[in-house]
């Protein structure tokens, strides 16, 4: 180590260091959070803890949008009765948007451009993947009893299976003539 | 690891430009037979470890629309282009290109290539069907573009040794049937074929035996599913190769992993487990005869006054973000120029070689894929296996070319992602929000609706890709101009590229085709070509777009004649003995086979010739007598 910065935790060294990791946010916010996601993905706590990216997902909210207007966002969620549906004003509307969309594809999306102006944002109103594994946990597959394309792969010849209610089919050709011809 | 500048001033039996698909297997065999390769590659070859391919697919996990380049960094010393180089014109007419390709032609030429080690074999998406023996004799039979002048019989061994080489899944007895495929007395495919998809099974208990009708010619064109060749580890055939059976290629750098596909549905742009074939892991199996250099960028290949080629002049860089240069040379008896189709004719061209018929750089051709979609009446399970396990292949072949492009009917397996961007646009859709901050917002569902309409509505999702053949024009070229360069003052490619009458007629024979298939699924067919996207063209009444495949062609044609063709049939300069041109470049037709193969084909073909070449060139002088005069010569018998 020849940065010349001290390793302990003094005001320089974290000046020096402005990307330092914020403090772990308590778990009752986080538990707030996917409750208010159980409402507007239709996915149980269950499923939303078990992507693993709850914690992160209320950090980018909170980074992109800031404390104030997320814990307002809470705060009017809870009064429309945890119906998404019944959420007053065009900030509100568009942050379940943006949140239901971040849980659904792993990807935060930019706002209204009306809504970014109110916000008074610090950031740009861009579209990122979150993270890699944001990807992955993206709860559209499972909508449709799929898997991340390029991940969670399901194995070989997986593909040929019925999805759920659908029957067994024979694979097309040859194979199916010559299991006609044999009866 | 040799660095690119250590390679300054030696000599080589062989040079090959490019370490793509084609010029890693000329590398493979030439190693093979003892000769001296030097490889060099314009891009980085930071895929070649497992960490680099790890961080490939962070890269594509990442990335915010999944094209084929996505988890391929960008490299402003060798820049590849990218589809999402092409946007609509601001004017709501045409488009604009963006990109590296400078484009100023009617239609945009809308395919990628990478220019990196593996190249764009690393992210193809693995169908490797035959051309069909009549694909050959377009002209002779059909009337339009131009003859091969050689054919199917010619390639019928090395399409078997491209097979091998690439470690092909497929049923040959199913080729021979529904196709019509010749193929050695008992030959099979190195694996089983890949099994079909769910989809695939649905189409053919719908539409099997069913038949739709050719607008143009009037007649019935019978359905039938026919499972496609991959280029993909499935469970390997032991009848193989005479009983000795198939031993299935890992990934590059993780020994014993990726001997079969397991479905992660992303072959194009990255195959997670590397159960795909690529470049690279032939390059495993490269002898130490082989020397492999990236960061080398092939800016001129030299040639003497006797019009022999001397070597190459290259570019050596060391940051692909901030490319600062220096420039050396190579020597070689050989030169191979694999650089793809593009690449290889901008470098002639700025070299000024190889181009006394004036056809280097003509002739560019591609697969135009036109897209069709809708909503099947149950669940069909989209975005599961590899991209396309089937297609419908009666629309390859006949009499109706005379009238019409032909076309390979390929069943897309996942959805509606390349004709909408599914998953994502289903998701915003649903949610309200449309492609600008800027637009009003939808309203939206939420919860257990937005749940079940999204798992109904995506599992329904079919879509139909028509890879229409493109007949050679001269007038589709490749050509360069000083003043569009590109960072270290190469010039970049210039296109101009057309699609002609007979590949629109064929686009309108499709679409009628693709309309009665809808019908006879009782699905709700979504095809829509909006009138600002930047390829769409109205023929005869109708409007279209359509997408790039990938498979640049026909830059540098072979053909019998130095006159009218770039290559001989073995792939060789008619202007210069001793530089060899390899790739899809030299395909003066494309039938309705995606490339690759047929390219692999032709490469270890080329191999042959050049092996030969050089047995020649370092054969000892034997000195004999004159013979006399009148004697009567040995024939041969």
């Amino acid at each position: 180590m020849t940065t010349g910065v001290p390793l302990t935790p003094t005001a320089l060294a974290s000046a020096a260091m402005p990307e330092a990791p914020p403090p772990a946010l308590p778990d009752r916010d986080v538990e707030r959070f996917v409750e208010l996601s159980v409402a507007l993905t239709g996915f149980d706590a269950f499923d939303l803890h078990g992507t693993g990216m709850a914690r992160f997902y209320l950090r980018t909210v909170l980074d992109q949008i800031g404390d104030q207007p997320y814990h307002d966002f809470e705060t009017a969620l809870e009064q429309a009765g945890l119906d998404p549906e019944k959420l007053q004003g065009e900030v509100a509307q568009d942050l379940a948007r943006a949140i239901a969309h971040l849980w659904y594809l792993g990807v935060w999306p930019p706002l209204s451009a009306t809504v970014h102006a109110e916000l008074r944002r610090q950031v740009a109103n861009t579209g990122f993947t979150a993270s890699p594994e944001a990807y992955v946990q993206g709860l559209v597959w499972s909508a449709f009893h799929g898997h991340p394309q390029g991940a969670k792969a399901p194995g070989f010849g997986t593909w040929a299976a019925p999805p759920p209610g659908a029957p067994e089919l024979p694979p097309p050709g040859r194979h199916r003539r010559q299991a006609g011809d044999g009866r | 690891m040799t660095r690119a500048r250590e390679v300054d001033g030696h000599r080589y039996d062989v040079i090959v430009v490019g370490a793509g698909m084609a010029g890693t297997l000329v590398a493979k065999r030439l190693g093979d037979q003892g000769w001296r390769v030097l490889v060099l590659e314009a891009g980085t070859k930071t895929l070649n470890t497992w960490p680099g391919h790890l961080d490939a697919m962070n890269t594509f996990y990442s990335s915010l629309i999944k094209v084929p380049n996505a988890p391929y960094r960008a490299n402003t010393a060798a820049p590849s282009p990218s589809v999402l180089d092409t946007l609509p014109a601001k004017d709501g007419h045409g488009y604009r290109s963006v990109g590296y390709l400078v484009q100023d032609g009617p239609l945009p030429y809308g395919t990628d290539y990478l220019r990196a080690d593996g190249g764009t074999g690393m992210h193809w998406l693995g169908l490797t069907p035959r051309m069909l023996p009549q694909d050959f004799k377009v002209r002779t039979e059909f009337g339009y573009g131009r003859d091969w002048p050689i054919g199917y019989d010619d390639l019928q061994h090395y399409y078997c040794e491209a097979e091998r080489e690439i470690g092909v899944a497929g049923d040959t007895a199913e080729q021979a049937e529904a196709i019509g495929l010749p193929f050695p007395e008992g030959y099979v495919f190195p694996m089983h074929e890949i099994p079909s998809s769910y989809l695939d099974r649905v189409l053919a208990r719908e539409l099997d035996g069913k038949s739709v009708l050719d607008r143009y010619t009037q007649q019935q064109v019978e359905l039938q599913v026919v499972n496609t060749p991959h280029g993909r580890n499935s469970t390997p055939n032991q009848a193989y190769d005479g009983g000795r059976g198939f031993r299935p290629e890992s990934a590059a750098g993780l020994p014993n992993y990726g001997e079969r596909c397991v479905g992660n549905s992303s072959c194009t742009p990255i195959c997670p487990v590397q159960a795909k074939y690529n470049p690279l892991k032939t390059q495993e199996r490269w002898n130490r005869k082989v020397t492999l250099v990236d960061r080398a960028v092939v800016s001129r290949v030299l040639v003497a006054d006797n019009g022999r080629i001397t070597g190459v002049e290259y570019q050596a860089y060391d940051d692909p973000g901030t490319p600062v240069a220096t420039t050396h040379t190579v020597e070689a008896d050989i030169v191979v120029v694999a650089a793809h189709a593009i690449e290889t004719a901008r470098l002639l061209l700025a070299s000024e070689v190889a181009n006394s018929s004036d056809q280097v750089g003509r002739n560019l051709m591609d697969h135009p894929v036109m897209l069709t979609w809708g909503l099947m009446p149950g669940q069909i399970g989209p975005f599961r296996g590899p991209g396309s396990t089937s297609g419908f292949e009666k629309f390859r072949m006949g009499d109706s070319r005379k009238k019409h492009a032909p076309w390979r009917l390929v069943i897309a397996n996942w959805g509606w992602t390349w004709a909408a961007g599914s998953p994502g646009s289903d998701v915003a859709d649903l949610l309200g929000i449309p492609d600008s901050p800027f637009k009003p917002r939808g309203k939206a569902v939420y919860g257990n609706q937005l749940r079940e309409r999204l798992g109904d509505r995506i599992g329904r999702q079919v879509a139909f890709q028509f890879e229409l053949e493109q007949d050679a024009q001269p007038g589709n070229r490749v050509t360069i101009d000083p003043r569009y360069r590109d960072a270290l003052g190469n010039c970049r490619p210039i296109l101009n590229y057309d699609l002609s009458d007979h590949v629109k007629k064929g686009m309108r024979a499709a679409l009628d085709v693709s309309h009665q298939i809808f019908q006879l699924l009782g699905a709700d067919e979504r095809t829509a070509y909006p009138s600002d996207a930047p390829s769409y063209f109205q023929y005869d009444g109708a409007g279209y777009t359509f997408q790039g495949a990938g498979h640049g062609c026909g830059t540098h044609v072979m053909g019998d004649h130095r006159h009218n063709s770039v290559v001989d049939q073995w792939q060789r300069s008619w202007d210069h003995a001793n530089l060899y041109l390899v790739g899809c470049g030299s395909m003066p037709s494309i039938g309705t086979s995606n490339p690759s193969l047929t390219m692999a084909a032709l490469a270890l073909r080329s191999v042959e010739k050049i092996h030969h070449d050089l047995m020649d060139l370092h054969r000892p002088l034997v000195l004999r007598p004159t013979p006399v005069p009148g004697y009567a010569q040995p024939r041969e018998a």
